[in-house]
């Protein structure tokens, strides 16, 4: 059964790392239905990206590890619905702002 | 996993103040790294590291291929059987395009190669220029990593991370894309210092002893035990420890496509070859087995067949040092994250020695059926006309299991893997996951040049040697001593055999017209033969073993002969079929 789930993404904030991303999301038909991606403030050698995603629990898990298996990748966080979404994406656009 | 791969110069490389161009820092590179061999195809947008490598020669041999593609290949083949890296350089736009098949290829059967594909100048990228093309989002899904250079000084830093990411943890292709301008441009200082470590890669595990102790429970109380052993036995050079495990606890060992070669077939333990044409028993038993122990293998879905009946009665152990391949098509009851050669020395003292003999039994049935219907017509078959299966044998015989045999695609692959008797690690080549056809021939080329004092023979179809044929070129240039052998049924034999049996004998576009193999070798200077009848075939073998040079068989066979076993696609291992369905007989 499909639902949504935030991915958030922490990783080395090289030149095609998001290509990389939405690469593994795209190959398996993940749906995205909301994405933020973002530079560190603190270190523009650093970013990451948080994803508001529509799949299955089961796909959810694979999808987890091959963004871990990405090199550039740090860390590949899961949570389940959108709470986390709307709490991350706020954090980041005020970080922006 | 790395550890029989050759360790880069571990001393730091530097040198007093002298300036050098980004091409010649990439050549100390390579020869830091350990590189001897390349194989490459020069272009406009690579001339700079082409003029640097005319200084190196004597450090760095290069192969000039016919294509890029070959290139890819045969660095691919060099590795599979040294355990080194492969490395190739093109040029860019086509150049580094003509990689992209080699890229999935060595990307899905885990072979560390790194390409070197020069790049039109800095000022240019996104401009149209010519011979210019998005290298890095082109090979993106088709490579483990890449990166694209624009400034000399960033030279070291980026090969030394590209090389200890194509061998390291899962092996795979590394693409560096370097810029014209970075090529040219003029170094202060020179340093090379080999990569350790990856802030954000992990890739040697840690072992988790309590998944380990998990998997010896399952196993020591198991009565059905079974093993499957992939290419990660091979890469982690754990032949050693994966047969010390099936003896001590007698466990039967089958092997996949390129689990191939690490257990010798002669071993009494050893039950066979899985897949859609694997052998009989290890297909079938599969789905009586109780515990199911795969080691360094991804149950690709040629394996697997229909997963939904896939060893549903088994307790499985997965050992795999890909995180992402566990639990990805079937799920583990244990999974390990480790290097199988690390994983089976700490399993080994945790598992009892046992008998499973009442187990072994029924290979050994299912191995007699399999004989009774299958295995005697294709060694002595009824007919005059050759089949591959008695071809096969004969070489077998001849080179006594010990040659390096490197595969194409296609019926002649199946064969070979069903029959020839591997005794070594490391002596079977083939393009599994990607099934690229092309690839034996330059793959041979790479072989032969990695193990010059090893015989390699390349066994290909009439068809796929035509996808690569213009590599006859690099063989004739260096006289490279590969031994070419063609079972040449004159059709795309696999792609005709399912026509037959699931698309009611329409052969839509598979028969070919073939030239005169022996005449097209004729022109490259290459020693040829064409054989069709059987008093021929052992004389005409030993020729071609015992030329020197490189040799072209041309063996003419059944034209529509049928591989069996075959699990129909959509079908459980358990359906495996040893003939065709009687309505589908001819």
């Amino acid at each position: 059964m499909k639902q949504d789930f935030t991915i958030e993404v922490a990783a080395d904030n090289n030149f095609s790392i998001l290509n990389r991303i939405i690469n593994v999301l795209n190959r398996r038909r993940v749906r995205i239905k909301r994405l933020v991606a973002h530079e560190d403030e603190n270190d523009f050698r650093r970013g990451g990206a948080t994803m508001l995603l529509h799949t299955t629990p089961e796909m959810i898990e694979k999808v987890k590890h091959q963004l871990e298996k990405l090199i550039e990748v740090e860390s590949a966080v899961c949570y389940e619905g959108s709470s986390v979404y709307t709490e991350i994406s706020l954090k980041n656009s005020k970080q922006v702002a | 996993m790395d550890a029989l791969l050759t360790k880069p110069n571990e001393t730091l490389t530097t040198e007093p103040k002298k300036k050098i161009s980004g091409s010649e820092a990439l050549l100390r590179c390579l020869v830091a790294e350990g590189v001897d061999t390349l194989f490459g195809y020069p272009g406009g947008a690579i001339m700079p590291v082409y003029d640097a490598l005319h200084s190196y020669h004597d450090q760095l041999k290069h192969y000039l291929v016919r294509h890029e593609q070959g290139a890819i290949h045969a660095a691919q083949g060099y590795a599979r059987v040294s355990g080194k890296t492969g490395v190739a350089v093109t040029t860019s736009g086509p150049g580094a395009a003509n990689l992209i098949t080699g890229l999935a290829d060595a990307l899905i059967d885990s072979t560390p190669v790194v390409c070197i594909t020069g790049q039109v100048a800095e000022h240019l990228l996104g401009t149209d220029a010519f011979q210019e093309m998005d290298v890095i989002n082109t090979t993106l899904p088709v490579t483990k990593w890449n990166v694209q250079i624009s400034k000399a000084s960033d030279i070291p830093t980026q090969v030394a991370k590209a090389f200890y990411i194509a061998r390291s943890g899962r092996p795979g292709p590394v693409v560096i894309d370097i810029t014209k301008n970075a090529q040219f441009e003029m170094m202060e200082e020179f340093a090379y210092e080999p990569c350790r470590h990856i802030r954000t890669y992990a890739p040697k595990p840690l072992l988790d002893h309590t998944q380990l102790e998990k998997a010896a429970d399952l196993i020591n109380q198991a009565e059905r035990p079974y093993i499957l052993c992939g290419q990660g036995v091979l890469l982690s050079n754990a032949s050693q420890e994966l047969i010390a495990l099936s003896e001590k606890a007698n466990i039967p060992v089958a092997a996949t496509l390129l689990g191939l070669s690490a257990i010798p077939v002669q071993h009494p333990n050893y039950v066979g070859y899985l897949g859609m044409h694997g052998n009989y028993g290890p297909n079938v038993l599969t789905n009586e087995c109780d515990v199911l122990i795969a080691i360094g293998m991804r149950f690709d879905d040629r394996v697997t067949g229909n997963v939904s009946t896939y060893a549903r009665q088994a307790k499985v152990i997965h050992i795999e040092i890909d995180k992402a391949e566990i639990n990805k098509i079937i799920k583990a009851d244990v999974g390990i994250h480790a290097d199988a050669k690390e994983a089976l020395q700490a399993l080994l003292p945790l598992i009892r020695k046992n008998e499973h003999d009442s187990w072994f039994r029924k290979f050994h049935e299912a191995a007699r059926s399999e004989h009774e219907k299958v295995i005697q017509f294709d060694f002595h078959p009824l007919s005059d006309t050759l089949r591959m299966g008695e071809v096969i044998r004969e070489l077998s015989e001849l080179t006594k299991g010990e040659a390096i045999v490197v595969t194409d695609v296609g019926q002649h692959q199946m064969v070979t893997s069903r029959y020839f008797p591997f005794k070594t690690a490391r002596t079977h080549v083939t393009s599994g996951g990607a099934g690229t056809m092309g690839f034996a021939l330059p793959a041979a080329v790479g072989a032969k040049i990695a193990q010059p004092e090893k015989q390699v023979v390349a066994i290909i179809g009439d068809g796929g040697f035509q996808m690569t044929v213009q590599e006859l070129g690099t063989i004739m240039q260096y006289n490279i001593p590969v031994k070419m052998l063609i079972l040449n049924n004159n059709f795309l034999g696999m792609v005709r055999q399912w026509q037959q049996l699931f698309f009611e004998k329409r052969y839509s576009f598979t028969e070919l017209q073939n030239p005169n193999f022996s005449a097209l070798a004729d022109a490259y200077s290459i020693p040829a033969k064409k054989i069709a009848a059987r008093p021929e075939l052992r004389n005409a073998l030993k020729d071609m073993l015992e030329h020197t040079g490189p040799y072209l068989l041309d063996v003419q066979v059944e034209k529509e002969e049928n591989v069996f076993p075959m699990v129909p696609t959509g079908a459980g291992v358990g359906e495996i079929l040893l003939e065709a369905p009687k309505s589908n007989v001819l």
